[in-house]
């Protein structure tokens, strides 16, 4: 079953260049990747899902139900932590955890308690006086204290430490395992390639491609780098499948693509110093996506 | 419920120091009659001497300022004044804040549609306007009870305070509607007020020069002026029902705009 379901959505604004014919769905229990840079259209069609924004055309589904029309009822069940936090600055941490809570028909106290402990928040603090990674934590908790069936996270790990992302991706695993569905926007692959079953790449306001993550780096090239005792003849690599060799003194390197058995037969009929043979990451596949489109 | 209480917790502090603000106006501007009053006969024969123009700017033009209830009818413009600035910013920041304070992505993700976003705060604004005005009657009647003299002044008081009450919720929502409408609503709050200054301007220069009587539609200061209202002259229909259709179309625009913007980040 899709959780979420968006058909040719369409924004734009004016001169700006918004999000064309987005499609793509996010099945139940799936952690969903929404990857591209800045200004890709990430956001608008977020902000667009939780109807923030209209669109110029297109529509989109969310638990079936149309996202603007049905808007109140589909919110009950997502959380949302948007890329930058703001809040009512003059509010204690709890009193606008209580505010939020107070939304959703069900008593969320323990589960703030929990979460704000998990976060090492303190709920006693006023908001104005929250650092940057600490106003963070408050978006974090008030996105997930109502147990929502959908988290929708627009680049949610600016500002957080290290120690603090590792124990928000554990709480988003655990959220997974519970049956909530993740949507997780971001422009770090990293984390993407960490927590996510398949992405969406998005440039310029169009999809890309939506894959697996696993089928990704299948698909995509291996780097080869060998060291030999003397410089290699170019040609000596000159079957298909191989890219952008590179012969620089005694170190050969190329990309391949292709049956592997045929490069290591290469590679076992010739005298060798040294062997490196990479998984490219996801940023060089991304960036590969990237070049192709350009 | 929940949005409502919050918007009333929000607001005040910003009723109280308007509350005193309006308590330390009556009070000033009646002591300056106590002073006027001493005086006696020569004073009242200075301000008819001075130029028309000047009264009418003023606007003790057709007040008997001898009397406390006159003097008050003169005080009572200043008085609208603050109550109409208070309500035009009241009801545009109500509406405009949420996108100014970047808050929108919290509160509009929340499962409430926007019009009951709207109600809610549009109904806490009301409040704020009510508070505002009782503030006021209770000062005045305090006040002026102790400057009257046996006058009867609590009736004229009070049909003062309802003509202020029209005057309050027909700014408001001049304040909500353009907060709903412009693509940047930060901006509302200073339009709102520009739109009040300029209509008061136009009353003022309604009252300099007759020929250009026929625009007193056009500025909401003329519908219910002191000078009418007083002495039992009452509310005429015509402004009341221009009122009452200019508020529902306004709250109208409001709802109607509000509900299909893109809300800014």
């Amino acid at each position: 079953m899709n959780v979420i379901e968006i058909n040719n959505l369409t924004k734009t604004y004016g001169k700006a260049r918004g999000i064309s014919d987005v499609s793509f769905n996010v099945e139940e229990g799936e952690i969903f990747g929404f990857i591209g840079p800045n200004g890709a259209g990430k956001s608008t069609t977020i902000r667009t899902l939780l109807s923030l924004i209209y669109p110029t055309s297109g529509s989109a589904t969310i638990f079936g139900k149309d996202c603007i029309k049905d808007a109140p009822e589909i919110k009950k069940h997502i959380g949302y932590l948007p890329s930058e936090v703001f809040y009512y600055d003059n509010m204690k941490v709890k009193d606008l955890l209580k505010y939020s809570a107070s939304f959703y028909k069900k008593d969320c106290s323990q589960r703030i308690k929990e979460l704000a402990e998990i976060m090492d928040l303190d709920l006693n603090k006023k908001i104005d006086d929250l650092s940057l990674g600490n106003k963070k934590k408050v978006g974090i908790v008030q996105g997930l204290l109502h147990s929502p069936k959908l988290i929708i996270l627009d680049e949610p790990t600016s500002g957080l430490d290290p120690l603090m992302q590792q124990k928000f991706f554990e709480l988003l695993e655990e959220e997974n395992k519970k049956g909530a569905t993740i949507l997780f926007s971001s422009h770090i692959l990293t984390e993407v390639q960490r927590l996510c079953n398949r992405v969406a790449i998005i440039k310029e306001g169009k999809i890309v491609t939506v894959e697996k993550i696993s089928t990704l780096k299948e698909n995509t090239y291996k780097k080869f780098k060998i060291e030999t005792k003397a410089p290699l003849d170019p040609n000596y690599f000159n079957i298909t499948g191989v890219n952008k060799l590179e012969v620089k003194d005694n170190i050969t390197s190329f990309l391949y693509r292709g049956n592997i058995n045929l490069v290591m037969k290469k590679i076992a009929e010739m005298e060798i110093v040294n062997l490196w043979i990479e998984e490219p990451d996801l940023e060089e596949i991304f960036m590969h996506y990237y070049e192709k489109e350009a | 419920m929940n949005i409502y209480l919050k918007e009333l917790k929000s607001h005040r502090k910003s009723i109280i120091f308007w509350s005193i603000g309006v308590f330390l106006m009556v009070v000033s501007g009646m002591t300056k009659y106590d002073a006027y009053s001493t005086s006696g006969q020569s004073m009242t024969e200075l301000l008819e001497d001075l130029p028309k123009s000047l009264r009418a700017v003023f606007g003790f033009s057709d007040f008997d300022l001898t009397k406390a209830s006159g003097f008050y009818g003169m005080l009572f413009l200043y008085l609208l004044l603050m109550a109409t600035i208070h309500a035009a910013m009241l009801g545009a920041t109500i509406i405009a804040k949420e996108e100014r304070d970047k808050t929108s992505e919290f509160l509009f993700v929340k499962p409430v549609s926007r019009n009951k976003i709207i109600t809610a705060k549009l109904l806490a604004a009301f409040t704020n306007l009510v508070i505002f005005n009782l503030a006021t009657f209770v000062s005045s009647i305090v006040i002026l009870g102790r400057y009257s003299d046996g006058e009867a002044v609590n009736g004229e008081i009070a049909i003062l305070m309802a003509a202020m009450f029209f005057m309050q919720v027909l700014f408001m929502v001049i304040g909500s509607a353009l907060a709903a409408i412009k693509k940047r609503p930060k901006s509302a709050a200073s339009l709102a007020t520009g739109i009040l200054l300029l209509t008061y301007i136009l009353s003022v220069v309604i009252d300099l020069n007759e020929d250009i009587e026929g625009l007193k539609y056009l500025t909401p200061f003329k519908y219910f002026e002191a000078k009418n209202v007083m002495y039992g002259g009452g509310f005429e229909a015509v402004f009341v029902i221009l009122s009452v259709v200019l508020i529902v179309g306004l709250s109208i625009v409001t709802y109607v705009f509000f509900r299909r913007r893109d809300l800014n980040t």
